[in-house]
């Protein structure tokens, strides 16, 4: 039982074209029709207390995203799980919850995640051949795209927020690959942003099939951690 | 059964994509194979308009409480997503089942406002459906409409298969059931149409004849059968009560007009403002209970998980219970952190505790609708306030710490003068003077005016029926004007207004007969879609469209009808009376008042249908108002 839980949710292709603010409007439509017992601000406009880890881009499906969220009462995480599912709808589901002992800090917690990117190729290739187009591309110093940010485009280098990226060619013409990168308020990189400059340093006229986030991390101490894990620090 | 495919390749590259793929919260599933009849709603705008519409969420949910029938939605896809699904070869879907609206038994097209009529054919194309009601076969679904444009069908009498006039909730189940009769029987689609041309509110068009004289006004309108009533009147729901009214509406995804519940307190409107169409075509008054509006608010919460509420009627403070009832829904919106919205409150009974109240919640913007700058027009179109209403209610709103307010006015309205249209502007300056000592207080920042004209536009079934409008020169000399005027005398106001081009559009599709038909087809095919939206209108379009089909647009808008006139719309029948309009008519160039409904009757003919304030008691002095 807690007065706050840390909740681990999914995204599946069904709600997947919705932007992050409408996603934040589905949590606090969906907690309203479950009345649990969510603690609101004070002040002429009450909102819900329940902050979320990172956006979540259109487009994009996920397997790990976290929120943080307060109650006026002590809730079990399962019953909460259980209430709460019951009035989201079909593409999103709240996996798991952790009790938080003081307010969460789930935003300035999270420093990365890990992303898996299904992509078409234009022509067949081996496995030693994407190996060699990903290493190339890791051994670029600098990678410049142009980046959206709140003053405007501007050239941003990604490279240093690319911790890892490797390629698999399974039996068909569809091409994953495993992409580890910064994310977060302070350095975001979003993975339709590095397929971009994928494409562009490659110049492979690839086609982008999904791209799906199935892990976020917090750093603490130079070690990546899940986010439950830190959910007390 | 055909079911539309759509993937990231068109999704992704199309502006909100949520729109196109349905699934939102309180969606109705059901499964095809245990459902008689198919219905696919239409409404002809974006996805973001027509889900803020009530009309659509009452008869959808209205629709699938029949088990036989499954009712879903359709909108018009906005000019990104239509480019891609003509590339590609995708046709126009419903929201729920992704099914082709060629497969459909029934489509239903909503009529909110004229601008959207090539949105319909348009629609219709994209669906796989011939455009042209004459070329539909038994193979294609049936087209109707209905809405408040439906009052004059005529210009889309060539689109349309049927109309239902008036309000859609009982009539809607005569014709369910009327269909699921002629689909059994193997008939023809003639047999069909004269079957629901029987249904009392149902108007086929291809029934009916329309000969002309050399001028081009009309001669007469008459049935081609006997079988066809010579006149159809307008249907209307007798108790609002006994009526299902949704509690479970859908929950967009996104963000749309408006984004919340709707809760309708009554129909109709006792004032009976002489321009105003919907004071006329929705008489007599007829009230929601308060019981029943307490427990709606209630379950539409806990079902959708909205947190606002606003409150739907054509003037909130006409509704006989508001002071208790909003005090209740007060005392529930608080616990339950719900946002009441008040909006349509009128000028003339501002309730100020009702006000404070509210915006204790929130406090939302203040908008007022004295229409016209002067008295004396003020008389002309029956809106019965005057200086000093409007500024004592300015004043209360300023004192409750409002510093921003909207005003909206109308010109080119019968008998304007010049100086009329620059009453407009004095008004505006009295206000922000005689609010300055109260909104200065505490290091205010002086009140704010957003001051917006729009074009007059005579509507059918108004007292102004028969009148011209002003021409396109006149209105923008009219609104130049009144900018400069503004512009020179204060800089508290901000002033928008509208392009007069598209209300001329509009004032001849609202006032047109079926020869529009071949103009609307025309502009659609010179491509005219999303008229209502600044950014896709093109009035030379729509100059083109008149002239291949050798028709003047002016004879529509701006010439003067005789009250001998045969008007294209006069087998429509709305219950309230073409002698009492006329009557209406002579009182608005005399300037003499209406009284309105609840202090007292003046026979407009709506008592015909034996229900709503007709027939109430006569209301308290005190509650009726000026």
């Amino acid at each position: 039982m807690a007065r706050a839980l840390r909740f681990r949710f999914s995204r599946d292709e069904k709600l997947k074209y919705i932007a992050h603010l409408d996603v934040l409007r589905l949590f606090e439509r969906a907690l309203k029709r479950s009345e649990l017992p969510v603690s609101y601000t004070q002040g002429f406009n009450p909102r819900q207390k329940i902050v979320f880890g990172l956006p979540i881009a259109v487009g994009l499906t996920s397997s790990a995203e976290y929120a943080d969220i307060e109650f006026d009462e002590d809730l079990a995480p399962d019953t909460f799980i259980l209430r709460l599912n019951q009035h989201l709808p079909d593409g999103i589901e709240v996996l798991d919850a952790v009790p938080l002992l003081k307010k969460g800090k789930i935003m300035s917690q999270i420093t990365s995640a890990k992303y898996e990117i299904a992509v078409s190729m234009p022509r067949s290739m081996d496995q030693d051949e994407i190996n060699g187009i990903v290493t190339d591309f890791l051994d670029n110093e600098d990678i410049t795209v142009m980046k959206k940010t709140k003053k405007g485009p501007r050239p941003v280098n990604i490279r240093p927020l690319i911790y890892s990226l490797s390629a698999q060619k399974p039996d068909n013409d569809i091409y994953i690959l495993d992409a580890f990168l910064s994310a977060g308020a302070e350095n975001n990189l979003r993975p339709d942003l590095l397929m971009k400059a994928f494409g562009q340093k490659t110049g492979l006229g690839f086609v982008v099939e999904s791209m799906h986030r199935k892990a976020m991390f917090a750093s603490t101490f130079n070690e990546w951690k899940d986010p439950f894990e830190v959910a007390n620090d | 059964m055909m079911r539309v495919k759509l993937d990231d390749t068109l999704l992704l590259q199309v502006e909100k994509p949520a729109k196109y793929t349905g699934n939102e919260w309180n969606m109705v599933r059901k499964n095809l194979e245990d459902v008689e009849v198919r219905f696919a709603f239409a409404f002809p705008d974006d996805y973001e308009i027509g889900m803020s519409h009530l009309g659509m969420k009452i008869l959808y949910h209205i629709l699938n409480k029949r088990e036989d029938t499954y009712c879903e939605r359709v909108f018009a896809p906005w000019v990104d997503m239509e480019r891609l699904m003509r590339e590609r070869g995708i046709p126009l879907y419903t929201l729920e089942t992704y099914t082709p609206l060629s497969e459909f038994d029934i489509l239903g097209f909503t009529l909110q406002y004229e601008m959207s009529y090539t949105n319909i054919l348009n629609m219709l194309d994209l669906g796989g459906i011939p455009i042209l009601a004459e070329d539909r076969d038994e193979s294609h679904p049936f087209v109707c409409a209905g809405g408040p444009c439906a009052v004059n069908p005529e210009p889309l009498a060539d689109f349309i298969d049927f109309f239902v006039i008036g309000e859609g909730e009982e009539v809607i189940h005569e014709i369910v059931d009327a269909y699921k009769v002629w689909k059994g029987s193997g008939q023809d689609r003639k047999a069909f149409l004269e079957l629901v041309a029987g249904i009392e509110g149902v108007y086929v068009p291809s029934l009916y004849e329309v000969v002309y004289y050399e001028d081009g006004t009309i001669m007469d309108v008459m049935p081609k059968s006997q079988k066809v009533p010579d006149v159809v009147r307008r249907r209307i729901v007798a108790d609002l009560d006994q009526v299902d009214f949704p509690d479970d509406i859908i929950v967009p995804y996104i963000g749309t007009v408006h984004d919340r519940i709707m809760l309708e307190l009554f129909r109709g409107c006792i004032r009976g403002c002489r321009f105003c169409q919907a004071g006329f075509i929705y008489r007599p008054v007829r009230e929601r209970s308060p019981e029943k509006l307490n427990e709606l608010a209630r379950s539409s919460v806990k079902k959708t998980g909205y947190d606002e509420i606003s409150l739907v009627s054509l003037s909130t403070s006409d509704y006989s219970a508001l002071p208790t009832f909003c005090d209740n829904l007060l005392d529930f919106a608080e616990k339950e952190h719900v946002n009441l919205s008040l909006p349509s409150l009128r000028v003339d009974n501002f309730s100020l505790g009702l006000m404070e109240r509210a915006s204790k919640v929130r406090k939302s913007g203040l908008t007022f609708a004295p229409e016209a700058g002067t008295q004396r027009l003020r008389d002309v179109i029956n809106k019965g306030i005057t200086d000093e209403d409007l500024n004592s209610s300015v004043q209360l709103a300023v004192a409750g710490g409002w510093n921003t307010v909207k005003l909206y006015f109308m010109v080119g309205l019968p008998t304007e003068t010049m100086e009329d249209v620059e009453g407009i502007a004095d008004m505006g300056i009295s206000l922000i003077e005689s609010c300055r000592p109260i909104a200065n207080r505490d290091g205010g920042r002086g009140l704010h005016i957003t001051l917006s004209t729009s074009c007059f536009v005579p509507k059918p079934f108004t007292p102004f029926q028969w009148e011209p409008m002003d021409d396109i020169s006149t209105l923008n000399e009219k609104q130049y004007h009144l900018k400069d005027l503004i512009r020179k005398r204060t800089r508290n106001i901000r002033y928008n207004y509208h392009d007069p081009e598209i209300s001329h559009m509009e004032a001849v599709l609202s006032r047109g007969d079926r020869r529009l038909g071949k103009v609307i087809h025309t502009a659609w095919k010179l491509g005219a879609k999303f008229d209502g939206w600044d950014e896709h209108f093109s009035f030379e379009r729509w100059q083109q469209a008149f002239e291949e089909n050798g028709l003047d647009s002016s004879f529509y808008s701006n010439r003067r009808r005789d009250f001998s006139e045969v008007l294209p719309w006069d087998h429509i029948d709305t219950g309230v009376s073409k002698a009492f309009l006329m009557r209406e008519c002579k009182k608005a160039y005399e300037g003499d008042l209406t009284r309105n409904c609840a202090s007292g009757c003046s026979n407009c003919g709506a008592s015909v249908y034996q229900t709503g304030i007709c027939f109430a008691k006569q209301r308290s002095k005190s509650q009726a108002g000026g």
